[in-house]
């Protein structure tokens, strides 16, 4: 492509800044040449824009929609991840390692008075693992599965 | 009702579970979607087909459908990836296409200008046939560009290109056209435009 036509072009296309548009019209003013270029493709930009858009069938819409009406209807993806069970998970768990610490610190008999002082940390785990303790877990995870199951019986039912 | 809702309010409105209004969407855009396709397959039951299956990958995908861009610009993309796998699909299944049927295909569409006389009518006619001898891309570009009301970003993004890329496509593209349509009408090019 000349370089003249493409600069033609982007003048049609409005691509141009205001000087370089005010030298393409200039050129376009004072060559006859230029000019009848300009006016070709001037009338080609105008047969592309005022090309109609084909017509699919009468059926195209009603086709869609009976295919569609198949489908699960979709949902917004800030609902499908749901971010109170993102943050109950998290926060669990954090509670947990909190728990954990704490308890083993106030075991450990640590004192601050002397900073000589050695830090216990003799655990008797036989005291801490008990069935209690075991029992307490066992509830905690199966009340997080119930709310997992729950909103997973949930999904599938707006799925429905 | 129908004209006041934007393309965004009918998504929220189907996210919502009013999937009834996906059927607004469609009118709305399915003659740019089914034309696009017709720029690639050259042959409108295909072009159909792609068509309805974009539509359909459209509604299944419509939660990820992140409001940034425009909602056309979203589905062109869609289109422009569905119409390139039926095209890589059907080049593995070996079928050429004829270009006597295409010439048929476009004296059977029934297209809406009528009104400007018959050399305006001769003139498109001409312009359609230029259009189907190009590339599936330089089509494609023509399409988005012009009839597609889409600027040099939004054609980059639906086909993954910098807008400085698509300028020159459109420039190489219009150039390929023009000389299609000198080739077709010789010297009568400039009487008919």
């Amino acid at each position: 492509m000349s370089t003249i036509e493409q600069q033609l072009w982007d003048y049609i296309d409005g691509n141009l800044d205001a000087n370089q548009a005010k030298i393409i019209q200039e050129k376009i003013d004072n060559d006859a040449d230029i000019n009848l270029q300009y006016e070709e493709l001037l009338s080609l930009n105008l047969a592309f824009q005022e090309l109609d858009l084909e017509e699919p069938s009468m059926s195209f819409t009603r086709n869609v929609m009976d295919s569609v009406k198949l489908e699960p209807a979709p949902i917004a993806l800030k609902t499908k991840v749901n971010t109170n069970i993102i943050y109950g998970i998290g926060g669990f768990f954090v509670a947990s390692i909190l728990a954990l610490v704490g308890y083993v610190l106030y075991h450990s008999k640590l004192q601050f008075s002397n900073f000589n002082s050695r830090i216990n940390l003799n655990i008797d785990w036989n005291t801490l693992i008990s069935p209690m303790a075991i029992y307490g877990f066992l509830f905690i995870d199966l009340v997080i599965g119930l709310v997992f199951l729950d909103y997973l019986l949930r999904k599938k039912l707006a799925h429905k | 009702m129908e004209q006041t809702n934007t393309d965004l309010m009918l998504i929220e409105g189907i996210l919502c579970g009013q999937t009834e209004q996906y059927s607004i969407l469609v009118k709305r855009h399915q003659r740019f979607v089914f034309t696009l396709a017709l720029r690639f397959s050259k042959n409108r039951e295909d072009a159909e087909e792609i068509a309805q299956d974009c539509f359909i990958k459209a509604y299944k995908a419509l939660g990820t459908f992140k409001q940034t861009s425009k909602f056309s610009t979203w589905l062109y993309t869609i289109t422009y990836t569905t119409a390139m796998t039926f095209l890589r699909k059907k080049r593995l299944d070996t079928l050429s296409i004829n270009d006597d049927e295409t010439f048929i295909q476009l004296e059977n569409h029934t297209s809406g200008f009528m009104a400007n006389g018959y050399e305006k009518k001769d003139s498109y006619k001409f312009l359609n046939e230029a259009i189907t001898q190009l590339s599936a891309d330089d089509a494609a570009i023509i399409t988005l560009f012009y009839q597609g009301e889409q600027s040099l970003e939004e054609i980059g993004t639906t086909l993954g290109m910098a807008p400085n890329t698509v300028k020159v496509k459109v420039h190489r593209a219009r150039q390929r056209l023009k000389e299609k349509l000198q080739y077709l009408l010789k010297d009568e090019v400039k009487e008919l435009l």
